[in-house]
């Protein structure tokens, strides 16, 4: 279960605040498949953010299944990001040197995952997102939508219970969209958390619940 | 470990364009190093190996040297002088030589030039041995009106150029050009290629003199030429009466007199490799910097999967330390090549043989200066993105 107590970030722009995340307690529930929606510059990407540990708040805490995340370490954190959570960007964000089958089995190389095992389970991930033709293409050789799936594919390399999508429909188109949304759901009903951040209602419809955000407060 | 270096060299690989400058940038660095301190090893070498080549000579001179470049002549050796030296322990060999000027026609043109007369044996290890004849032969003891020519008076001193077999008219006394000359390098320029060669015999004759006026000994063991030189002295002061009629001066003195001349190569060389170092270090840390900083973007987002600070670090440092290394080994290569182009243009443009040297500690030191100064400036914009949030480095670029 993850939740947050009184989430806060501010940016300083120059002289500025930016008050990009007030106060927000939010609820997750293991297995749910949450939807975020909200206007550009509400604070979405700043909460997912938080909530991946790919950042730390001004005030306030991010709990995972109790832990207060603000108490680790860096490696600490590094280890929730491996092992608990995997991470979809809008960019997709794959290393353009390593080919599909490379960039899905990094996660478990820092992990520390054998060589054999790694390849294996690389194998297995982008058999499933459809991508079992594609495995030694490099990331500039494959259309938006597959570079996304292999970005799924590697989200969830070492097996995590959470998945965490910014706008990973963003950048594709709306078929393709719905292919990568029904990959997700299929997620969700394997048992994982998923939360995805999206503009698209038609895409919050795949969730089980949907979450308005403005101004950098989630509202009831 | 192996999957790291499997990683690290795909990433190497992959980024074929920016690795190759990255090595280029490193490799240019350590050839400029490299290149100009084996040339400058190679061009000390080369003079004091001219000089130790005449270490066992002494060389005696009615007068003394004043200064940096006047000779005051006090009167000439005698017969008597040369004979008396013969009692000396150690020595090898004499060589008496006497010189003038002499009036010298050619095809009806007059030109003063310097001639030279002395044991043929001494002057051919002298002077032929090491400068060469291009054309004929040297001076037989036995030949009487018979000169060997320098390249100048050959070639500058008259209109027409001079060959074998022409004949020369020297102080209204006519002799046959039996052999001209090489040009001689900066070490023998000036004693060669403006004088005419003649037997003693010859010499004396046509200048009309009993004076010796330079006389030349070698000694067994480079070890006693101060001794002999000291008593030589003695000798002929003692038969001229004087205290300081005779100098003479053993090739180490004259060495050492051109110690000066080594501290300002020496001097030169040092502060060439400095800014070699200072240049090549700021070439290397440039390239490096940049390389690993538009990775910045890279490192936020293995971070963002999971991995730690560590994890980045030492891949990255693997990477730089492997690109360093390239490019150090690289620039060694491309450095020796240089200086042996150099070495030899050099050679050709001065007369003087200079090998560029190449010490193994001048590689082992490029290498060296290319991998430390490599992985140091590639570490620190790798420490500095690894330590941003994986937010901030993903943001990036
Ligand atoms: N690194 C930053 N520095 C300064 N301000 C920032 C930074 N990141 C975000 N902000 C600001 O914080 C606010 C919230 O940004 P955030 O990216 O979370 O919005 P968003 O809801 O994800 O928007 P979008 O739908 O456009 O992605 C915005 O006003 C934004 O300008
Ligand atoms: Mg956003």
């Amino acid at each position: 279960m993850i939740h947050t107590e009184n989430l806060s970030k501010t940016y300083m722009m120059g002289d500025v605040e930016v008050q990009a995340l007030r106060a927000v307690d939010l609820e997750i529930k293991d297995g749910e498949f949450i939807a975020i929606i909200g206007p550009s510059g509400s604070g979405k990407s700043t909460l997912l953010n938080l909530i991946g540990c790919l950042d730390t708040p001004t005030s306030g805490a991010v709990f995972i299944d109790g832990i207060d995340t603000g108490k680790l370490s860096e490696n600490g954190l590094a280890e929730i990001r491996r092992e608990k959570i995997g991470f979809i960007f809008q960019q997709f964000n794959l290393i353009h040197t390593l080919n599909a089958l490379e960039n899905v089995a990094l996660p478990m190389f820092f992990a520390g995952v054998g060589r054999e095992t790694r390849i294996k389970r690389a194998d297995e991930l982008l058999a499933k997102v459809g991508l079992g033709d594609r495995m030694y293409h490099k990331p500039s050789e494959l259309s938006g939508g597959q570079q996304q799936r292999v970005a799924i594919a590697r989200a969830l390399s070492n097996d995590p219970e959470v998945v965490i999508g910014d706008e990973p429909t963003g950048n594709v188109d709306t078929e393709t969209g719905n292919a990568i949304m029904g990959i997700l759901k299929g997620l969700n009903r394997d048992g994982r958390t998923i939360i995805v951040v999206t503009h698209d209602a038609e895409i919050a419809a795949y969730a089980g619940r949907t979450k308005r955000m403005r101004d950098g407060r989630v509202l009831d | 470990m192996r999957d790291k270096f499997l990683l690290a060299f795909r990433s190497i690989r992959e980024r074929k364009a920016r690795s190759i400058l990255t090595v280029l940038g490193i490799a240019v660095g350590i050839a400029a190093i490299v290149s100009l301190m084996s040339v400058g090893y190679g061009m000390e070498e080369a003079i004091t190996g001219e000089l130790t080549g005449m270490a066992d000579m002494i060389s005696v001179m009615p007068g003394e040297i004043r200064g940096a470049h006047s000779y005051i002549e006090k009167g000439s050796f005698t017969d008597r002088d040369v004979s008396d030296l013969q009692r000396i322990g150690g020595i090898k060999e004499i060589s008496a030589m006497t010189y003038d000027a002499a009036e010298v026609e050619y095809r009806n043109e007059n030109v003063p030039i310097f001639v030279f007369g002395g044991d043929t044996k001494e002057l051919e290890g002298f002077y032929v041995e090491p400068v060469g004849l291009k054309e004929g032969r040297w001076l037989r003891e036995n030949d009487y009106k018979a000169c060997v020519i320098g390249d100048r008076v050959a070639n500058d001193f008259f209109d027409e150029v001079i060959h074998v077999n022409d004949k020369l008219v020297i102080n209204s006394d006519k002799f046959i050009v039996v052999g001209v000359f090489e040009k001689g390098d900066m070490l023998y320029s000036n004693d060669v290629d403006s004088n005419i060669f003649l037997t003693l015999r010859a010499a004396k004759e046509v200048l009309q003199t009993d004076e010796i006026k330079y006389i030349i000994v070698r000694v067994y063991k480079i070890e006693e030429a101060e001794r002999v030189a000291e008593e030589i002295e003695e000798v002929i002061n003692d038969n001229h009466g004087l205290d300081d009629f005779a100098m003479a001066m053993t090739m180490g003195s004259m060495i050492e007199m051109m110690d000066d001349i080594f501290n300002i190569i020496q001097g030169v060389l040092v502060g060439i490799a400095a800014i070699a170092l200072i240049v090549a270090s700021i070439g290397i840390m440039n390239t490096m910097l940049m390389s690993v900083m538009e990775r910045t973007h890279e490192i936020g987002v293995m971070k963002a999967i999971g991995a730690k600070s560590r994890d980045v670090l030492s891949l990255f440092l693997l990477e730089s330390s492997i690109v360093s290394l390239v490019g150090g080994v690289t620039g060694c290569v491309v450095g020796v090549i240089v200086a042996k182009v150099l070495s030899f243009l050099g050679s050709t443009a001065s007369g003087l043989e200079i090998a560029a040297i190449v010490k193994p500690e001048v590689l082992l030191a490029g290498i060296a200066v290319a991998v430390i100064v490599g992985v140091l400036s590639g570490f620190y914009p790798a420490r500095k993105a690894s330590r941003m949030s994986p937010v901030e480095a993903v943001r990036y670029g």
